[in-house]
């Protein structure tokens, strides 16, 4: 169980919170092509390393934030709420 | 009907344990007034709280900073109407009365802290979490919303959870304050055997 | 107890307390304070149970919580710790592992076959022929050397859980972890101090005068503290991510273990050493011990290991044995000095040590062998923070490499020294642990929105200026000329590992899988060295080149009922549900919500509703309060419909489907003023799309004005259905006009019923009969729905159940997210047609959806009836081909109708059965296959919904 810094509410616990993935951007879905839309929906980088993640903090101030964290150490730099 | 009357999901209580270290007690009747308002609005301003933190109006209510943007007034039994009309509405403002949709306990003693950190992973040590302290987070694996609220100078918690975990919640706190003396009625076991 | 000494200085038995219990039947007696183990030895045992392969008797090697030979039966517990459970008086303690008994054992016949319990046996011989694996089971089960549980009878009652936050956790109360927790609590940090054993002390308890004095002047220094709060009898278990420590408690009032589960600014490891035994022919003959298990049986609780004693030391721990053994009246045959290179090469005899052979070829007589050869690093807990520690040729043990700044060393894992030296790297490292954890907390209590700001300063960080503890020279004594036991809990010896080794599996960890060294209930306390010196020499590297296993969680077992504490599952009640069970209903388990099922025969509900007026709990029915001018746009985001002309006072039907175009919620939303909304969801959805709405709301368009706030228990929904609602509403509304014309279908009116105010009432029909479905705040809503009943019982007024909601609904072919459509089922499957609308700017899945309602292969849901109305296929029987097992769908529900009187289904069937009149296959559970149409629409009665909307 490691610590989100939750910008709102302060250092928690992760079962208290959503972890929502990483951070990716939505194509316009009146003019994307399928391709893009799928890539929207199924591919991520998931690197060994730094990524930008949202997470939502269901249990406390129920407000989606980002964070980066290295998913080899879970080492967390970086909290902005969204 | 009146407020007054109103059916609460925990129909027992308040329990105590013999040495005094805990008290349990249902306060489902509690006046709960939700406000939602942005930072800039009057609203805002009149409840003069950030979140996290509480503080007892003229009117002997607790107006809590819930969450960010986000306030819940609590206040005796049949005070919805009272409360709701001292909230500016200028703006984009909410104000809903949530009393039936939130199950309440208030649980106090010198031994409170210790029986709730059976159940809780949160730090309720007095540094962390002071008296006037406002925050939410799971309880017996039920989301709860808290406000530390110390009654003559003795520790003591309001917690409110949605209504239909009312029963299960007070069952579970009951159950994690028998380490402290607490007897349980029959039937509101956690492990019934 | 014929093993008993006179008075020891420093035993911890109470000699005034006896305690009487049975071993194997036989009546014994201990004292308070005996562990089971001694006391068993002290009444004149030497053998405690069965090896688990080759069923070699064992007796004591280390005499504490390690001893991979002490694993007893107690009661209704299986593998209980010996060798530091404390003793209680009438326990019924029994060996595990024997078949037929202690003395004859059959299962040791493997000895002679043993070549076929070599390396790698479970996997070169219960391959093939696999379909006799389940015979295989069932013999080895018979070899396997836990105890038996009796659950049914068992006394021990609820486990138990607890969270604590402490600046500093100190993992073992020696000198050096005692100093560690003073010194950080004298700096101001709350401590955690968790010692394994009963007492505080670590090996200062078995030590001299002085070493004891020292152990009980820190010892009642750390009790009195404070900031220390001590946990005996108590193991860290495991250590995670940001400090999250699992300390399994065992011994505590309410529980027979608790989990503590901590969260600490910084760890201290003082987990000091654990002794090696030597590997040598016949080491695990009971007689054999361990210098710190001599010592311990004597001057802890008083008991003589032997009679006449070979021992081989290296150190000060065996020149200590030696002493104390000479007090105990034992007879020194011998002792061999292996810093001088004298050493065991092996030893004879069945039941106890008889001969002993040295390396200088002599035959000794002797009933007693003591080693004391060297000490395994229990790195454990330094691994789980990501350590990988080092071997150091010239201590003959493992060293930390690099510690993430929140976990530190000290104590015998960190070096050697007397017990002065090892207390001040204690406090040293206390004084660090406080200054980095107090800077925590301050960032703590400065980032908490509760907290406040803190009323004190940030302490200036400082460097770690300790004084290293030394390393002293110790001989690499591993492994004699000849082979003998490594993993004593496995039965693997060094042999296997060579042979192991020879066959490819060279290296440590694959090693370990391969022959299941270090793998049994000892987790490599004892072993893991040993067995990477046999590699080293098997491969002819030098051990550093080996390399060790990684240790993981847990440090020493934890059962599972102190993982699982208490049971918390949370379970959710409407207002009614006490109601529903004083009047007989059968529970129903709906996700979380505990629902009535039915409240005896839920066809004659489901016929009352048709006929006369039923009533229903529907309060699990997610429910949303929407309130702000741009509720319509967050509508025809998340819904595949239109909302923006929605009038005040109109409900409608939307269905959801996700980003990926698979159906995912739906339900009926209404009106009741400009800027305020109701919505429905699913019982199921209702969480995750709450969480939805905001996440839209918040990284999407936070410009919009929109509240969202969760109303579900808040309003208990009831619904009044059949041709008599409307009458029975009539009499106990106020202010709302009931009359078809003023309220009609797909109509939100708010009002009083039965004198509560603020109900909101809307006009649907999932039943498909006239019904309106009342919200009313739950503290009021047992006396709306008794008053109901009662105001009712001339219209026939009569509850009904989940059950019979599900008849009424399929006989109106309403279908249900999740049910009759399913992961991958999109809008097109569920028929969605009339209601999806593609020229919106931007609607969850709507690329998912154009290409959808491109394609002509996707599954269609139809109803479906069997030509037999008596059969009743199951729900999820396959719709296949013919007589060939092709499958082209499947039933998605079924009933009984009790209106039509024949069976009636819903089902998904491949678009080429999806016409009306096609005769199709289902193929049931016993095999039968019947014949079905399908039917033109999903309703099967009133498919134009006439009765609703009366």
């Amino acid at each position: 169980m490691i610590i989100v810094p939750c910008p709102n509410c302060g250092p928690r616990n992760s079962g208290d919170l959503r972890p929502a993935g990483e951070v990716i951007s939505r194509p316009d879905p009146a003019t994307c092509s399928l391709s893009e839309w799928r890539e929207y929906l199924y591919m991520r980088p998931n690197p060994a390393g730094w990524v930008t993640e949202t997470w939502y903090c269901r249990g406390g101030c129920r407000r989606y934030f980002t964070i980066e964290r290295n998913t080899a150490t879970n080492e967390i730099r970086g909290q902005e709420a969204s | 009907m009146s407020e007054t009357t109103m059916h609460s999901p925990v129909d027992v209580g308040p329990l105590t344990s013999p040495d005094g270290g805990v008290t349990l007690a249902d306060a489902y009747a509690t006046t709960k007034i939700q406000v939602r308002a942005g930072a800039a609005t009057a609203a805002a301003a009149a409840l003069g709280v950030s979140y996290g933190r509480s503080r007892r109006n003229a009117d002997g209510d607790l107006v809590c900073g819930t969450r960010p943007d986000e306030w819940t007034i609590y206040g005796d039994p049949g005070r919805s109407g009272a409360i709701s009309a001292t909230v500016p509405t200028e703006g984009f403002v909410t104000v809903i009365d949530i009393t039936h949709g939130r199950a309440m306990l208030r649980i106090s003693g010198a031994n409170a802290t210790s029986a709730l950190s059976k159940i809780c992973n949160l730090d309720l040590s007095d540094e962390l979490t002071p008296n006037g302290a406002v925050f939410s987070g799971s309880l017996g694996a039920v989301g709860c919303d808290w406000v530390r609220d110390d009654q003559g100078g003795q520790t003591s918690f309001l917690i409110s959870c949605e209504r239909s975990f009312g029963k299960f919640l007070f069952i579970a706190v009951a159950d994690a304050c028998t380490e402290f003396g607490l007897s349980i009625p029959a039937g509101w076991e956690l492990h019934p055997h | 107890m014929t093993n008993r000494l006179p008075a020891q200085p420093g035993e911890v038995i109470d000699r005034s307390t006896s305690l009487s219990f049975t071993w194997n039947g036989k009546q014994m007696t201990g004292y308070e304070g005996d562990t089971i183990a001694s006391a068993i030895a002290a009444n004149g045992v030497d053998v405690f149970g069965r090896s688990m392969k080759y069923h070699r008797r064992r007796g004591i090697l280390t005499a504490d919580h390690w001893d991979p030979n002490l694993f007893l039966q107690v009661g209704d517990e299986p593998n209980v710790r010996a060798g530091s459970r404390k003793l209680q008086a009438g326990m019924v303690v029994s060996t595990q592992n024997v078949w037929p008994s202690l003395k004859f054992d059959l299962a040791a016949s493997n000895q002679l076959v043993g070549r076929f319990l070599s390396s790698g046996f479970y996997y070169k011989t219960f391959m093939r022929p696999q379909f006799l694996w389940p015979l295989y089971q069932k013999i080895l089960r018979k070899f396997a050397p836990g105890g038996e549980i009796h659950w049914e009878t068992s006394t021990h009652g609820a486990y138990d859980k607890r969270y604590v936050h402490p600046d500093v956790l100190v993992a073992g109360g020696g000198p050096a972890g005692m100093g560690a927790a003073l010194a950080a609590a004298d700096a101001g940090a709350s401590v955690l101090l968790v010692e394994h054993y009963t007492e505080l002390g670590g090996h200062l308890r078995w030590g001299d005068d002085a070493q004891r004095a020292k152990a009980a002047e820190l010892a009642a220094a750390c009790e009195a503290h404070a900031n220390i709060e001590v946990l005996v009898d108590s193991t860290v278990t495991g250590r995670y991510d940001h400090n999250w420590i699992a300390v399994n408690q065992r011994s505590h009032a309410t529980a027979p273990e608790r989990l503590v589960k901590a969260r600490a600014g910084v760890m201290v490891v003082a987990a000091g050493l654990i002794e090696r035994p030597y590997v040598f022919a016949g080491n695990d003959t009971p007689g054999v011990i361990l210098a710190g298990a001599a010592r311990r049986l004597i001057n802890l609780f008083s008991v003589k290991p032997g009679t006449k004693a070979v021992v081989m030391t290296a150190n000060e721990e065996g020149d200590g044995a030696v002493a104390d053994l000479e007090r105990a009246g034992v007879e020194i045959v011998a002792v061999l000095d292996a810093r001088k290179g004298e050493s065991i090469v092996a030893v004879e005899g069945r039941g106890r040590v008889s001969k002993v052979q040295v390396n200088d070829g002599r035959m000794l007589s002797a009933d007693t062998v003591v080693t004391a050869t060297g000490w395994t690093a229990p790195t454990s807990l330094l691994n789980m923070g990501g350590d990988r520690p080092v071997y150091d040729p010239v201590a003959a043990r493992y060293f930390s490499n690099s510690l993430p700044s929140n976990i530190l060393a000290t104590g015998g894992i960190a070096g050697d020294g007397s017990t002065a030296e090892l207390e001040a790297h204690g406090r040293a490292t206390g004084e660090l642990a406080a200054n980095r954890s107090l800077r925590r907390r301050h960032d703590r209590v400065s980032q908490t929105a509760r907290s406040g700001a803190p009323t004190w300063a940030k302490p200036e960080e400082v460097a770690d200026s300790r004084t290293p503890l030394a390393r002293n020279p110790h001989p690499e004594c591993y492994r004699s000329t000849t082979h003998g036991m490594v993993d004593f809990s496995e039965d693997v010896s060094s042999k296997d590992l060579v042979q192991a080794s020879k066959e490819g599996f060279d290296s440590i960890e694959l090693m370990k899988r391969y022959t299941t060294v270090t793998m049994g209930p000892s987790q490599g306390k004892l072993e893991t060295v040993n067995a990477a010196s046999v590699l080293a020499e098997a491969n002819g590297v030098e051990m550093a080149d080996i390399g060790t296993t990684v240790w993981r969680p847990p440090y020493s077992p934890i059962s599972l009922g102190a993982l699982a504490g208490r049971i918390l599952e949370p379970v959710r009640r409407s207002a009614l549900q006490d109601w529903h069970e004083a009047h007989g209903s059968t529970p129903l388990l709906a996700g979380q919500w505990v629902r009535p099922d039915q409240y005896g025969d839920a066809m004659a509900e489901a016929a009352n509703v048709r006929a006369n007026v039923g009533l229903i709990d529907v309060t699990p029915l997610g429910k949303l309060d929407l309130r702000g001018a741009d509720v319509p746009k967050l509508l025809e985001l998340v819904y595949v419909n239109k909302w923006q002309k929605l009038d005040v006072g109109r409900v409608r039907y939307g269905a959801m489907v996700a980003e990926d175009g698979v159906v995912s919620d739906d339900g009926v939303t209404g009106r009741l003023g400009e800027d305020h909304w109701l919505m429905t969801t699913t019982s199921s959805g209702a969480g995750a799309i709450w969480e939805m709405l905001e996440d839209w709301l918040q990284t999407a368009h936070p410009e919009w004005d929109v509240h969202v706030t969760a109303v579900t228990g808040g309003l208990t929904s009831i619904n009044v259905a059949g041709p008599n609602s409307r009458t029975l509403l009539e009499r106990l509304t106020e202010g709302v006009d009931l009359s078809a014309d003023a309220f009609p279908y797909f109509s939100v009116r708010t009002g009083k019923v039965a004198g509560v105010s603020d109900c909101i009432i809307w006009r649907i029909g999932f039943t498909g009969e006239l019904s309106y479905e009342v919200h009313v705040p739950s503290g009021h809503a047992l006396h709306v729905w008794e008053t109901l009943l009662e105001t009712g019982v001339d219209l026939g007024c009569a509850p009904f159940g989940v059950e019979a909601q599900r008849i009424l609904r399929l006989e109106k072919g309403h279908y249900i997210v999740g049910q009759d459509t399913d992961g991958l089922s999109k809008a097109p499957t569920a028929g969605l047609g009339g209601l999806v609308k593609l020229d919106k700017p931007d609607t969850l899945g709507l690329p998912e959806l154009k290409h959808a309602y491109g394609r002509d292969d996707l599954p269609i849901l139809v109803g479906i009836q069997t030509v037999d109305g008596s059969i009743v296929p199951e729900e999820a029987a396959q719709i296949v081909d013919g007589d060939q097992n092709t499958i082209l769908g499947r039933i998605t529900s079924s009933r009984m109708s009790p209106t039509l009187g024949r069976s009636i289904c819903l089902g998904q069937v491949d678009p080429s059965l999806s016409a009306a009149g096609t005769e199709i296959t289902v193929l049931m559970a016993d095999g039968r296959r019947i014949k079905a149409l399908v039917q033109e629409h999903h309703a099967h009665f009133d498919h134009e919904g006439a009765r609703q909307r009366v």
